[in-house]
């Protein structure tokens, strides 16, 4: 109960040299891996793994709203509509029937994040105020308003039959969109493909190292004592209400970054959903994003990846696995791609819920402490 | 803005307690006056106990202190600074901490994790700040979770420091409570029925830490607390709550005594005999 250790205290663990080694050359390798990968894989599967970027950055987003501080949102769709939307405004030169800036790529990009972490943080007054499901639904009714604001403003969202273009990043001296500079590794040549898979995975390191170093530090302590206990957040000196705000800000801005790989995605074309249920921005995706949080583990960065690829990977790879590339071969039957992710998702979200509520970021730890033992 | 002790441990001696008065405060809820002008003043550096029966207003007046419950009158002075004018959140970094009864601990988190939320307010740095890692953030945090496991330390649980709290024993995580609250660098520490659910040997250990943070830290602590053997063991002074007003204030040999106290709180002549230092 009293000092007695001789040797200066710190809050680090005993092996945390050797962990952060580990840590450190897993993550090189992974890096290796993933910088090698365009080299084995052809453009196809590619797409496929930049979909599943795609969904990770937007779920990390929203898993750290839900698992991490709290707060249910089932309006993911709509700041991802809300980044794409910005950047197409932001990024493309526009023309006589839509508004556009054409600023630099990167700046558009850094601009859309931002304009959709303060539409999130717009809607802190109603978020501050519900709790659980009542958030959830009060958040949902903002797919809807997105679908029809983006269906009533042509000039802006572009029209929802033909849409309308945004350039891809181009960076000083290096095109993610073109053959610009040409580029070779290991005789292979990086073609536009290539490099967006490089570009997606980046954003999607980007968005996970920094979703990891808020959620351990201040950011992250103050979120989970909101979510667990509000008054004692209070007394701790946590204000609820701005980091309720912060954490819906932070949410939508990830959206909003993958609203911009959903464009890039798309080669470019913003196009509004034709229906509010089906389509990129509906209410479909924003349940989506929902069944990745769950299946990865609520609050877990790691496990929304592998939530993404389970939800967005799924209905993309299956049709290649199966040795067609067009979706029509596979009309003639109840099963198609979809389905079976809907039901494999599904069954998933069911047996999760069941047996191991912290999705597979349990299921992870469990392994951990078994190989450690 | 009030000056911080920003680094990492300042000594106790250089901590400047003030005394706390609670004057005249009363809270309602709806019709009921849960308070009803209740005075007292925790003089620097003492151990002061709120005791009573239940639901007689000990925990309001925690709350109220801690800007849980609005106040319907009343001041609360910690120094010069009326705690009952600045926004809740802001009360921890005027020298407030605070214990809880009923462990409001984040389970999944680490002790480490739990106890550094107390360095909240003396720490700054938003989202991007963490999330870039900006090296004067990253410098500060290491800073403070050094002072943190020390404290932790200083409260028995620095072996635990990587392990969720929710895994630790009942007396272990109410240590790590603890230690959140005086991780906030208070001068007056609030706790909450330190020893409730606690057995007779646990319940020793525990009086005998509450008295060493007041001599090692040098600071004041109010305490709600059932087991008259801890209060009347450790307490320099004793205020009795009865129906939310005050019964008496006093030493705790006089409190003991006090008729009125006996009637209305101690009840019949089992409970006097509860032993004094």
């Amino acid at each position: 109960m009293s000092e007695t250790v001789a040797a200066p205290i710190t809050a680090r663990p005993a092996g945390a040299r050797k962990t952060l080694l580990l840590k450190t050359i897993g993550a090189l390798a992974l890096g290796v891996v993933v910088f090698l990968l365009p080299l084995y894989l052809s453009s196809q599967y590619l797409l496929v793994l930049m979909w599943v970027f795609t969904g990770a950055v937007g779920a990390m987003g929203l898993t750290m709203l839900i698992g991490q501080a709290g707060q249910l949102s089932l309006a993911h769709s709509f700041f991802v509509l809300v980044g794409g939307v910005s950047y197409a405004v932001y990024a493309s030169p526009g023309d006589k029937d839509t508004i556009g800036f054409g600023l630099p790529t990167l700046l558009a990009l850094v601009l859309a994040v931002v304009t959709t972490g303060l539409v999130g943080a717009l809607f802190a007054p109603i978020s501050g105020r519900l709790r659980g499901i009542y958030l959830g639904v009060a958040s949902l009714s903002l797919v809807f308003l997105g679908f029809w604001l983006a269906n009533q403003l042509p000039s802006i969202a572009g029209s929802a039959s033909s849409g309308r273009y945004a350039p891809s990043l181009k960076l000083p001296g290096f095109d993610f969109g073109e053959q610009n500079p040409s580029l070779y590794v290991l005789n292979v040549e990086i073609g536009s493909a290539e490099r967006s898979f490089w570009l997606f995975a980046a954003l999607t390191a980007l968005a996970y190292v920094a979703g990891r170093g808020a959620l351990s530090g201040r950011v992250g302590r103050g979120w989970r004592a909101v979510r667990d206990n509000e008054a004692m957040a209070t007394v701790m000196g946590v204000s609820v209400v701005r980091q309720k705000a912060t954490a819906f800000a932070v949410s939508s801005a990830y959206a909003g970054l993958a609203g911009v790989m959903v464009v890039w995605w798309y080669s470019g074309l913003m196009k509004p959903d034709e229906a509010v249920d089906f389509g990129t921005y509906g209410t479909t995706v924003a349940i989506s994003y929902l069944a990745m949080c769950v299946i990865g583990g609520l609050g877990s960065l790691g496990g929304s990846i592998l939530g993404a690829a389970i939800v967005f990977g799924l209905p993309q790879l299956l049709p290649l696995l199966n040795g067609s590339t067009s979706a029509g071969s596979l009309s003639g039957t109840a099963f198609t791609p979809v389905v079976i992710t809907n039901l494999i998702f599904g069954a998933l979200i069911v047996l999760i819920i069941m047996f191991e509520p912290r999705g597979f970021a349990g299921l992870g730890q469990r392994i951990v402490r078994l190989v450690r033992r | 803005m009030t000056a911080t002790p920003a680094a990492a441990s300042p000594p106790a001696a250089t901590r400047n307690v003030k005394p706390l008065q609670i004057e005249d405060i009363s809270v309602r809820f709806g019709g009921i006056l849960a308070l009803d002008s209740v005075s007292f003043t925790v003089a620097p550096g003492t151990i002061h106990a709120l005791i009573g029966p239940n639901g007689a207003g000990k925990s309001t007046c925690f709350n109220a202190i801690t800007r849980i419950y609005p106040l319907a009158s009343g001041r609360i002075l910690l120094g010069d600074n009326d705690l009952a004018s600045v926004p809740g959140h802001r009360i921890a970094s005027l020298g407030v901490g605070r214990a809880f009864q009923n462990l409001a601990l984040v389970d999944s988190a680490t002790v480490i994790d739990n106890v550094m939320l107390g360095r909240y307010s003396l720490t700054k740095g938003g989202f991007l700040s963490y999330a870039v890692r900006a090296p004067w953030t990253m410098k500060s945090e290491r800073r403070h979770a050094d002072r943190a496991a020390e404290i932790c330390d200083f409260l028995g649980v620095g072996q635990h420091l990587h392990r969720p709290a929710g895994m630790l024993s009942y007396g272990d995580q109410k240590r790590v409570d603890i230690a959140r609250a005086l991780a906030v660098e208070p001068t007056i520490l609030l706790l909450d029925e330190p020893a409730a659910g606690m057995n007779a040997s646990e319940t020793a250990e525990m009086s005998e830490l509450i008295r060493d943070i007041r001599d090692e830290l040098g600071i004041s602590i109010l305490l709600v607390e059932h087991d008259m053997g801890l209060v009347m063991g450790i307490a320099d002074r004793v205020t009795v709550l009865d129906f939310g007003r005050r019964l008496a204030d006093d030493v705790p040999a006089a409190v003991q005594k006090d008729p009125e106290v006996i009637r209305a709180y101690l009840g019949s002549d089992d409970d006097e005999r509860q032993e004094t230092p």
